[in-house]
C-alpha cells in the first residue's frame, strides 16, 4: 500500500477512496500452494463428499463455507458457546473444535439433517410449540445436543436433560423453554413407539 | 380486561421453523461473489502513541488487498462517543483493544496472518482502570479537559437530580443509613458475533448486518461516510441477539464499507469472540454511597445517591445510576460521575442505568427494613412510587399488584426469616427487588398494502432480535384489521423496503412501532370501506408516519416486581437459585408465549449478573484477564431454575390495545432480589457484585 497522507485521505473521500496497491496474482497463487491441504471424505447429512481442505480449517468452516450448510452457528470460534454443536458418528461436538481433517472418514449429521422426508424432528416440533429459540443464534446447536441426548437417553429426567445440553449457552436465556422443548419431545417419542410396537 | 381474538393468546413465531431447521439466514451465513474477510488489529496496552505502524510485510503477504490504519483512514465514528471524536483507528489508543488497524484479504485466514504482520511502535502511557482514581488529581488524562465527562451542554460537572432539600430530609430522619456498593464490567455477549458485509454499487453503498435497529444505522452510517441517506440501504433479516450494543451504527461496519471501497470488492468483517468481550462495549461498572433518612414508623425521609460510572474512554453511554425513583420520598439527591478510565468501553446492557442501581438501593431498602423489623414486602408496600417522582401521575400502575401477588405465587410468608436463621451448612433464604421502566410513546412507520388476493403485506423496520417482534406486529396488525395471522405477510430489515422504525432498543418496538401498525390498520380500513376491495392488480395502501404527542401531566410505565429464594452452602459459597418468580405489569401482554421466554431470559441474565459475571483486569498492567463466555461464567442450562412468570395485566389507555414496554424491565430487580435472598440465608451482606463463592465465604469468615 502505498503511503497516504490524511490530507489526500479526506480529499479522496469526496469522490471515492484512494485504491490501495494490488498484490500480484502470482504471490497469491504461490501462498496457497504453501498451505498444507488434505482430501478427506466426510458423509454430512448422508451425503459423502469428497474435499480437498486446508489442514488450518476447521469442521465449522467447512460445513458452512464450503459445503453451504449455515445452520451451525459460530458463536465463539474456541469451544465455549455450542453454537456450532454436530454429531460426529452420533456424538455431539463442537465443530469449532474440531479440525475438518481429523473428520476424515467419518459421519457428520447437522442441523439440516434433522428433519427426514420433509417432515420436522419432534424435538424441531417442541422447539417451536415451546418457544425454545428466542435470537435463533444457539438453536442449532441446542437442537443437535438434545438429538445426542434423546439418541442414548430416550426417557431423561428435567436434571439430565440440564446436564446433558449445559455445554449450549443460550444468552437470551431460554433454558426453561428448551428443556421443556426436549421433555415434550421426548414424550411424543415415547408416545410413537408405543404405537409402532 | 377484555378478551380479543387475536392478541393475548399464546402464538408461536411466524418465523420460528426457520429457527430450528437452520434456514434463517444471518449476516455471517451470507457469501457474495468475490467476497473478501477482514480482521481487525488491536492495541495491547491499556493507553499508548503510535509512534510508528510498519505495513511493509502485511502488505507483502499474497492475498492481502486493502489495510485501513489512523494513517490512511480519518472517518469518525459518530455513534462511537457522544461528546468526543472517536476515529475508528484512534491515536493514542487508550484502552487494550482500541482498533489499530484492519485488513481486507483474499481468505480470513490470510487476513489474520496478515495482521499479525502489521509491526506497531507504541509509547506507552500511564493508564487509570477506576472511576474514583481517574478524577484524582494527577490522574493520566484520557480526553482533553480532564476524565470527568462533559454533559451533553459540555459542562465538566456530574449529572445531577434533586427535589426538595436533601439536607432537610435527612435532618427530618429517625435513623440514617449509609453503605456503598459496586458493580463490573460485565459483557452483553449475546451468541452472534460482529459481523457485516459491505457492497459498492457504484456510489450505493449495501450493507448487511445484524443490528438492533437498520434505521439508526442507515441514518448514522450515512452521517459517518458523508453519504447521501438514498445512497445507503442496511438488511437484517435474522440477528442473534444484542441486548444493546447494536442499537446505532458500529465501527465493524464503517470499516467494512471503507475497506470494500479501497479493495473494490464486497468485504465480510468478522469480529472474534474475544474482540466482542473487549473492544464494542459492555454494562458500565459503578460505585454507589447512598445515605437514607427514615422515620421510625418506615416512612422515608431522604434519599441521597453520589455515584460513579466507569465509561472507558469514550463516552457511548450515559453512565446513569437509576433506581431511586421506584421509591417515594420528599427530598432526593443523586450526582452521578461518568468517568473516562482505560477499562473497555462501556454502553448498553439491557436496562442499561437499572439492574446495578436497583441492586444498590434495593440492598440498603432491605437492610433499612430489617433494622425497623419490618417484612421487606411491607416496607416496599408503604414506600413504593405512586406518582413519578413524586409528582406526575402514571397513565397505569400495578406495582402493588406485583409486589402482593408475586409473594403470594412466591409464598413469601413461608419461606422468608430473620436474616441468618436456621442451622446447617446449608441455609436457605429469600428476597424480593421491584423496579420500573419508562415505556413512552414516539415516532415510528408502518405500512399496509392489501392485494387482491387478500394478503396484508405488513412493512415495519424492525429487525426481530429475539423478542418475537415479527411476529407482535403480525398480531397487532391481526387484530386491527379482524383477519387471521396467516393473512398477514410481514416484510421488515430492509431500509429499501421498510419505512422508519424506532429501532429495537429501549423496549419500544412494540408500543410504539405497534401502534403505529394499530393507525395504518385503521387506515387501511377506512379506505376498503371507502373504496372496496382491490381488484386484479390493484393494491390499496396504507401508510402511518405515527408521532403521538408526548403525555402531558402523566408518565407511562412499566412495573415489576422479583422474588428469589437461595440455598447457600456456607462451607464452599456455593449459590443455588431454588424458586423464583417474576411479577411483571408491562400492560396488555400481546403474546403471552414470547413474552414468557423474554421474563424467563432476563430474569436468567440477571442472576447470572448477581453470581458471576465480571471483566477482571489486572491492576498492574491493565490486561482484561477472562474476556470469553467461559472466563465471565455466563449461566448455563445446569446453573438456571425454572423461573415463574405472573402477568399483572393493567388496562393502559394508551399504546397497541394498551401494552406497555416488557424487555428491559425483566433484567432490572434480578440481581438485587437474589442478593438480598443470599443476604437473608446467612445474614450478612456482600455489597459488590458479583457475589461470588469467595466474597461469601469472606463475609461469613
Amino acid at each position: 500500500m502505498s503511503k497516504i497522507s490524511r490530507r489526500r485521505f479526506v480529499e479522496g473521500t469526496g469522490a471515492g477512496l484512494v485504491a490501495t496497491t494490488v498484490p500480484l496474482q502470482g504471490q497469491t497463487a504461490k501462498a496457497a500452494a504453501a498451505v498444507p491441504h488434505t482430501t478427506v471424505k466426510l458423509t454430512v447429512n448422508g451425503t459423502v463428499h469428497r474435499l480437498d481442505v486446508e489442514d488450518r480449517w476447521t469442521l465449522a468452516e467447512v460445513l458452512r463455507d464450503h459445503l453451504g450448510l449455515t445452520g451451525s452457528k459460530i458463536g465463539c470460534d474456541r469451544g465455549e458457546c455450542g453454537a456450532c454443536t454436530v454429531l460426529l458418528d452420533g456424538k455431539n461436538v463442537y465443530s469449532c473444535s474440531q479440525l475438518a481433517v481429523w473428520a476424515d472418514g467419518r459421519t457428520v449429521q447437522t442441523v439440516e439433517g434433522l428433519a427426514q422426508n420433509g417432515k420436522l424432528d419432534p424435538l424441531q416440533e417442541a422447539f417451536i410449540e415451546h418457544d425454545g429459540p428466542q435470537c435463533g443464534f444457539c438453536t442449532s446447536g441446542q437442537l443437535m445436543s438434545a438429538k445426542a441426548l434423546l439418541n442414548h437417553n430416550p426417557h431423561p429426567t428435567t436434571d439430565e436433560v440440564r446436564a446433558g445440553m449445559t455445554g449450549n449457552i443460550c444468552r437470551c436465556g431460554n433454558y426453561n423453554h428448551y428443556v421443556e422443548s426436549v421433555l415434550a419431545a421426548a414424550a411424543t417419542l415415547a408416545a410413537d413407539s408405543r404405537r409402532k410396537a | 380486561m377484555n378478551t380479543l381474538k387475536t392478541v393475548g393468546h399464546p402464538t408461536s413465531r411466524i418465523d420460528a421453523e426457520k429457527r430450528v431447521t437452520g434456514t434463517a439466514t444471518y449476516t455471517g451465513d451470507l457469501r457474495l461473489p468475490g467476497m473478501l474477510y477482514a480482521r481487525v488489529l488491536r492495541s495491547p496496552h491499556p493507553h499508548a502513541r503510535i509512534r510508528r505502524i510498519d505495513l511493509s510485510r502485511a502488505q507483502a503477504l499474497p492475498g492481502v488487498k486493502a489495510i485501513l490504519t489512523h494513517e490512511n483512514c480519518d472517518v469518525i465514528w459518530g455513534s462511537g462517543d457522544m461528546r468526543n471524536k472517536r476515529y475508528l483507528f484512534n491515536d493514542p489508543v487508550r484502552f487494550v483493544g482500541d482498533a489499530v488497524a484492519a485488513v481486507a484479504a483474499t481468505d480470513r485466514h490470510t487476513a489474520e496472518e496478515a495482521t499479525r504482520l502489521i509491526a506497531v511502535d507504541y509509547e506507552v502511557l500511564p493508564f487509570v482502570l477506576e472511576p474514583e482514581d481517574a478524577l484524582k488529581p494527577g490522574a493520566p488524562e484520557i480526553q482533553p479537559g480532564g476524565n470527568l465527562s462533559p454533559t451533553a451542554r459540555g459542562a465538566h460537572e456530574p449529572e445531577q437530580y434533586r427535589r426538595g432539600n436533601i439536607d432537610e430530609g435527612l435532618r427530618a430522619a429517625d435513623r440514617v443509613f449509609e453503605d456503598q456498593y459496586s458493580s463490573p464490567h460485565i459483557n452483553n455477549a449475546q451468541l452472534e458475533p460482529r459481523v457485516a458485509i459491505a457492497q459498492w454499487d457504484g456510489d450505493r453503498l449495501t450493507v448487511h448486518t445484524p443490528t438492533q435497529g437498520i434505521s439508526n444505522c442507515h441514518t448514522e452510517i450515512a452521517r459517518d461516510l458523508k453519504l447521501a441517506p438514498e445512497k445507503v440501504r442496511i438488511i437484517c433479516q435474522f440477528m442473534g441477539g444484542g441486548f444493546g450494543n447494536k442499537n446505532q451504527d458500529h465501527d465493524f461496519e464503517l470499516m467494512a464499507a471503507v475497506l470494500a471501497q479501497q479493495a473494490g470488492a464486497p468485504v465480510k468483517i468478522e469480529f472474534t469472540r474475544k474482540e466482542d468481550f473487549l473492544a464494542v462495549h459492555g454494562r458500565w461498572p459503578t460505585k454507589q454511597y447512598y445515605k437514607v433518612g427514615v422515620r421510625n414508623d418506615g416512612t422515608l425521609t431522604a434519599i441521597q445517591l453520589r455515584g460513579y460510572s466507569g465509561m472507558g474512554p469514550y463516552r457511548k453511554g450515559t453512565g446513569g445510576i437509576a433506581g431511586i425513583e421506584i421509591y417515594q420520598c420528599p427530598h432526593v439527591e443523586r450526582l452521578v460521575y461518568p468517568t473516562y478510565t482505560n477499562k473497555a468501553v462501556s454502553a448498553n446492557l439491557r436496562g442499561p442505568d437499572f439492574p446495578q442501581g436497583v441492586f444498590g438501593i434495593e440492598s440498603l431498602m432491605d437492610d433499612v427494613a430489617y433494622a425497623l423489623k419490618m417484612d421487606p414486602v411491607e416496607f416496599r408496600l408503604k414506600n413504593m412510587t405512586r406518582k413519578l417522582n413524586d409528582q406526575i401521575p402514571y397513565t397505569s400502575i400495578g406495582l402493588e399488584d406485583c409486589i402482593r401477588r408475586g409473594a403470594e405465587a412466591f409464598e413469601w410468608r413461608k419461606r422468608w426469616h430473620a436474616p441468618g436463621e436456621g442451622s446447617g451448612p446449608v441455609k436457605r433464604g429469600a428476597g424480593m427487588a421491584m423496579g420500573s421502566f419508562s415505556s413512552s410513546m414516539g415516532r415510528s412507520s408502518a405500512v399496509i398494502d392489501l392485494d387482491a388476493r387478500g394478503t396484508y403485506h405488513l412493512h415495519v423496520g424492525v429487525t426481530d432480535i429475539g423478542t418475537g417482534a415479527k411476529t407482535t406486529m403480525a398480531l397487532i396488525a391481526a387484530e386491527e384489521l379482524g383477519v387471521p395471522l396467516e393473512k398477514i405477510d410481514v416484510i421488515w430489515g430492509d431500509t429499501d423496503r421498510c419505512p422508519f422504525s424506532v429501532g429495537e432498543s429501549g423496549s419500544r418496538t412494540t408500543t410504539q412501532t405497534g401502534w403505529a401498525v394499530v393507525e395504518a390498520a385503521k387506515d387501511l380500513k377506512r379506505q376498503m370501506a371507502e373504496k372496496g376491495l382491490p381488484q386484479g392488480n390493484q393494491l390499496l395502501t396504507a401508510t402511518v408516519n405515527a408521532n403521538p404527542a408526548p403525555l402531558t401531566g402523566q408518565a407511562r410505565y412499566s412495573f415489576v416486581a422479583h422474588f428469589a429464594e437461595v440455598e447457600v452452602d456456607t462451607e464452599t459459597g456455593h449459590v443455588r437459585v431454588t424458586k423464583y418468580v417474576a411479577a411483571h405489569d408491562s400492560g396488555r401482554i400481546v403474546n403471552p408465549l414470547t413474552a414468557e421466554s423474554q421474563v424467563k431470559g432476563g430474569a436468567t441474565m440477571g442472576i447470572g449478573m448477581a453470581l458471576h459475571e465480571e471483566l477482571l483486569y489486572d491492576r498492574a498492567s491493565g490486561q482484561p484477564l477472562n474476556a470469553g463466555y467461559y472466563g465471565a461464567r455466563i449461566l448455563t442450562h445446569l446453573d438456571t431454575p425454572e423461573v415463574d412468570v405472573l402477568w399483572i395485566q393493567t388496562e393502559d389507555p394508551y399504546g397497541p390495545f394498551g401494552a406497555k414496554t416488557l424487555g428491559e424491565p425483566t433484567i432490572i430487580p434480578s440481581p438485587a432480589s437474589v442478593g438480598n435472598a443470599i443476604h437473608n440465608a446467612i445474614g450478612k451482606r456482600v455489597n459488590d457484585l458479583p457475589i461470588t463463592r469467595e466474597k461469601i465465604l469472606g463475609v461469613l469468615a
